[in-house]
């Protein structure tokens, strides 16, 4: 018996050593980087979308456009445009293009020549050109074109030669430039759009992405990864890890476990409450950015009783915004006056929007002769830059809103849903948001208040006003910043009078990392960037010390 | 037996012909419409839509309609995932393997602790042995698998660093699949990597099966303990003992094997609560199996996935419970003889 028991017991010692040994055993993990970010993106083309997760997916990664914003100098730097000349009437821009620029060489695809003008015609004329024949390969169009006009905006692109292109514009339009510099406007490859559509695979374009960027699409498992290898041919400064893994993991406390214990090395879209974990671990810092974007709870005026300027003053009203900022921002946000953040060149002090007052707000309600309301407040599933819990804002205000008798009914869908259900405009309310693809004003306001964008998904009010599209239009025809600040103060002003809209916060651009990771950029716009970002000191790792 | 066989092989074709029909009625009933319910196809063509209506037999009668959603489903045909645009089938075959990864090494660990420790519980004449041995069971088997899911990744994860909490592997290391099998692939992969891969792959098992192993662990050592005991003080041990022969042999080779046929039977009709612990397990550690895709699917409204990971996870189910069966008939002389008396 007791023989038995020795050998059982002996038997359980070589098991548990065994799982040791394994844990000791040396470790070598392939150089690269893990990003755990927030979602699947819906695409691998930006021109389709406009959410964030599918931007920083691609935009950055995978494409570049003809155009950069530096945001440190506030200027549109080259990219893959050299150059460029504006005529004298600012309505034709003359782009001139880099030679010696490579696309990405995949198993469908080799290319045989180099980045030239018609890569350029095809990626716009895809997007403006009704009869194109990729137009409707998109089932989605092309919303942030739309939203801003961008096919009424262009007469003409014209190529004067291999490496020379003209864009002739109907009207004049200061954010011209800056709208090509989003991350939208990226460049794809004709080339290769010619030998699909020959295959009839013309729907790969989108889904088996070919640009010019700094990585390249290697495997995207929905729910899992997304892997890019460093493309060794990119023609400016080769990005340092060889690897880079997107880790898609949509919980937020999710993505701080596997920060802490590794498994990823930057983490995106941090809550405002994990902060203190971060300041806990000596190993983990803190990358931020005052960001350019506005949280806003966006009423659809297209339904009543949303329609009736007084039914949104008195739901405004109600809303404790300081409570929100203090809860769900946690001091990483400042209040929205308007729609302009302070770091945009056209934001003035104004004062605040709307003030809270829920007597006002039960008065305004008995004038519009309405009683016993119930609405639903749409809030997104997932975080976002410009508000990281839409959940327990929408939390907040219905607690808000049971003060003057408004029953609120909260409504989540996982977001691919979210985003398809939204576009079908049967929403009373909606908690959302805007970050700017440009440091133009006319990026806060036309993609996301304009009469155009009204059939686009991003009016999240579907609201039209021709006052504001007047001054608006006036705006961008003007290149005298002085002149333009005048124009986005008098938006500001019928925005405030008609709030659409209300914004709440204008959120602060966070990331946890580690201490290793260096010159990942954050940029205040959309899109992250990885070119450069090597993990330098990757011995010193704590999970490495550990083993 | 060619007939007991062919009656198990009965019970599996009518149960899932029910499954079959429920699943059926089910899809009629998702709040879309049926032509994206029954093929994920978001906003089908013309050709598209002929394709689907006469593929599903949507203008005639439900009968009709059922025959030929049988015949497409038993075809492999489970159409696409809205997500993705990727077929069903596909991302099935590619999910499954590493949820059969999970329930092996989980039910490896059951038994190769379960046994011996139940044999150690029954054998042992110290009270403070056995009460010990049975108080962790019952511990164990009352923790909400959550909540002890949880709790180790906070451990072992978080506060101490030791082990990975999440997904299957590094997601640095690439492995091609070959069998799926991340234990197996690391090893037969051809990267430098690949024995760094492997005991990463080991690593990242470790805390989800552990917490997958807890329920049959404590299951098998209380069925096997009270196995032993009833044998333990049979005729046929006694004599044994009388001949003189070594514990160990008394044990091992004459009362071990009849105290396993209980231990199979409970693993049988744990099967149902083991996919569903499975399925929670996955989420948890956000393991890349059937559960957590079937549960993102949820939450995506995917119709399609929904469909066949419900398909996939009942029909594997059945067939296992009937398996376990057979083989519990199979090696158990009482029911043999029953099944013989009976026929």
């Amino acid at each position: 018996m007791s023989m038995l028991i020795k050998r059982l017991s002996r038997y359980a010692m070589v098991t548990c050593l065994g799982v040791l040994a394994v844990g000791c055993g040396p470790q070598r993990v392939p150089p690269g980087l893990v990003y755990c970010s927030e979602g699947n993106p819906e695409s691998f083309n930006p021109q389709l979308v406009t959410s964030g997760t599918t931007v920083d997916a691609t935009s950055q990664q995978l494409y570049n456009s003809l155009v950069d914003y530096d945001a440190k100098s506030g200027r549109i730097t080259p990219s893959l445009a050299t150059d460029w000349l504006i005529s004298d009437d600012e309505l034709t821009y003359t782009f001139t293009l880099r030679k010696g620029v490579d696309f990405h060489q995949s198993i469908d695809f080799t290319p045989s020549r180099q980045f030239n003008a018609d890569d350029v015609l095809f990626s716009f004329n895809r997007v403006i050109d009704t009869n194109h024949p990729y137009h409707s390969v998109s089932k989605t169009g092309y919303p942030f074109f739309q939203s801003i006009g961008f096919d009424k905006q262009i007469n003409l692109i014209e190529k004067i030669s291999d490496d020379k292109v003209a864009f002739h514009l109907n009207a004049r339009d200061a954010s011209f430039l800056s709208n090509l510099a989003s991350g939208f406007a990226v460049i794809l490859s004709e080339e290769y759009a010619d030998g699909l559509a020959i295959r009839g695979e013309k729907e790969k374009i989108d889904r088996l992405p070919i640009g010019t960027g700094p990585f390249q699409l290697i495997k995207y498992v929905k729910n899992e990864y997304i892997r890019y290898h460093r493309n060794e041919h990119y023609w400016r400064t080769l990005p340092k890890s060889e690897m880079l893994v997107f880790d898609i993991t949509p919980k937020s406390t999710s993505r701080l476990a596997k920060l802490i214990t590794g498994d990823c090395s930057v983490s995106a879209l941090p809550k405002a409450g994990e902060l203190e974990v971060i300041l806990a671990h000596d190993e983990l810092v803190i990358d931020s950015q005052p960001g350019f974007n506005v949280a806003f709870w966006a009423f659809n005026t297209q339904k009543p009783p949303f329609d009736d300027v007084r039914v949104r003053k008195a739901l405004a009203h109600a809303v404790d915004r300081e409570n929100i900022l203090r809860v769900v921002y946690q001091k990483t946000a400042v209040n929205a006056t308007g729609l302009l953040p302070p770091m945009s060149w056209a934001y003035s002090e104004n004062k605040p929007i709307i003030n809270y007052d829920p007597e006002e707000a039960k008065r305004l309600l008995k004038e519009a002769n309405i009683t016993k309301l119930s609405i639903d407040i749409w809030a997104m599933p997932v975080a976002r830059i410009y508000n990281p819990n839409a959940l327990k804002t929408a939390e907040l205000i219905q607690a808000d809103l049971a003060n003057i008798d408004v029953k609120v009914n909260i409504v989540s869908y996982d977001w691919s849903v979210f985003n398809q259900k939204l576009s079908q405009h049967s929403y009373d309310s909606v908690l959302i948001g805007w970050t700017a693809d440009n440091s133009d004003p006319d990026n806060f306001f036309t993609p996301i208040l304009s009469c155009s964008s009204v059939t686009s998904s991003s009016n999240r009010s579907r609201w039209c006003h021709p006052d504001l599209d007047l001054i608006l239009a006036q705006a961008r025809s003007t290149t005298n910043i002085e002149e333009r600040k005048k124009f986005y103060q008098a938006a500001e002003a019928i925005f405030a009078s008609q709030l659409p809209m209300l914004p709440l916060a204008h959120a602060t651009k966070l990331a946890f990392k580690h201490k290793g990771v260096s010159e990942m950029e954050l940029t205040p716009f959309g899109g992250i960037s990885f070119t450069g970002t090597e993990e330098s000191a990757n011995q010193n790792k704590p999970k490495e010390e550990l083993r | 037996m060619v007939r007991y066989l062919l009656r198990r092989l009965n019970l599996f074709l009518a149960t899932s012909l029910v499954l079959f029909i429920v699943l059926f009625i089910v899809t009629n009933q998702f709040p879309v419409e049926q032509r994206f319910a029954l093929t994920g196809i978001q906003s089908p063509n013309a050709q598209q839509i002929a394709q689907i209506e006469t593929d599903f037999n949507l203008n005639s009668g439900v009968f009709n309609q059922f025959i030929a959603y049988l015949q497409q489903r038993l075809s492999g045909n489970l159409g696409i995932s809205a997500t993705s645009q990727r077929p069903v089938a596909d991302e099935l075959a590619s999910v499954l393997p590493a949820t059969f990864e999970l329930a092996a090494v989980s039910g490896t660990l059951a038994l190769m602790f379960g046994l011996p420790l139940g044999i150690l519980a029954s054998l042992s004449r110290h009270k403070v042995t056995q009460h010990t041995i049975m108080a962790i069971t019952l511990t164990g088997y009352s923790i909400p698998v959550f909540w002890l899911g949880l709790t180790l990744s906070l451990w072992f994860g978080v506060e101490l660093g030791w082990l990975p909490i999440s997904g299957r592997l590094n997601l640095l290391y690439e492995i091609e699949p070959v069998t799926g099998f991340m234990l197996v692939d690391t090893l037969l992969s051809t990267s430098p990597y690949s024995t760094s891969a492997f005991f990463d792959a080991v690593l990242h098992i470790i805390l989800p099966a552990i917490t997958l192993a807890v329920l049959p662990f404590t299951v098998v050592v209380r069925i096997t303990r009270s196995a032993m005991m009833t044998i333990m003080d049979q005729t046929y041990i006694k004599a044994a003992e009388a001949r003189g022969l070594h514990t160990s042999r008394i044990v091992l080779r004459h009362a071990l094997p009849n105290a396993v046929i209980p231990v199979i039977k409970s693993l049988g009709l744990m099967l149902g609560s083991f996919a569903s612990y499975a399925m929670v397990v996955e989420v948890i550690f956000a393991w890349p199996g059937i559960g957590s895709w079937l549960v993102a699917g949820i939450y995506q409204r995917d119709y399609t996935v929904i469909q066949g990971g419900v398909l996939a996870v009942a029909l594997i189910i059945i067939f296992l419970s009937i398996m376990i069966e057979v083989l519990h008939t199979s090696i158990n002389p009482l029911s043999r003889k029953e099944l013989y008396a009976s026929n």
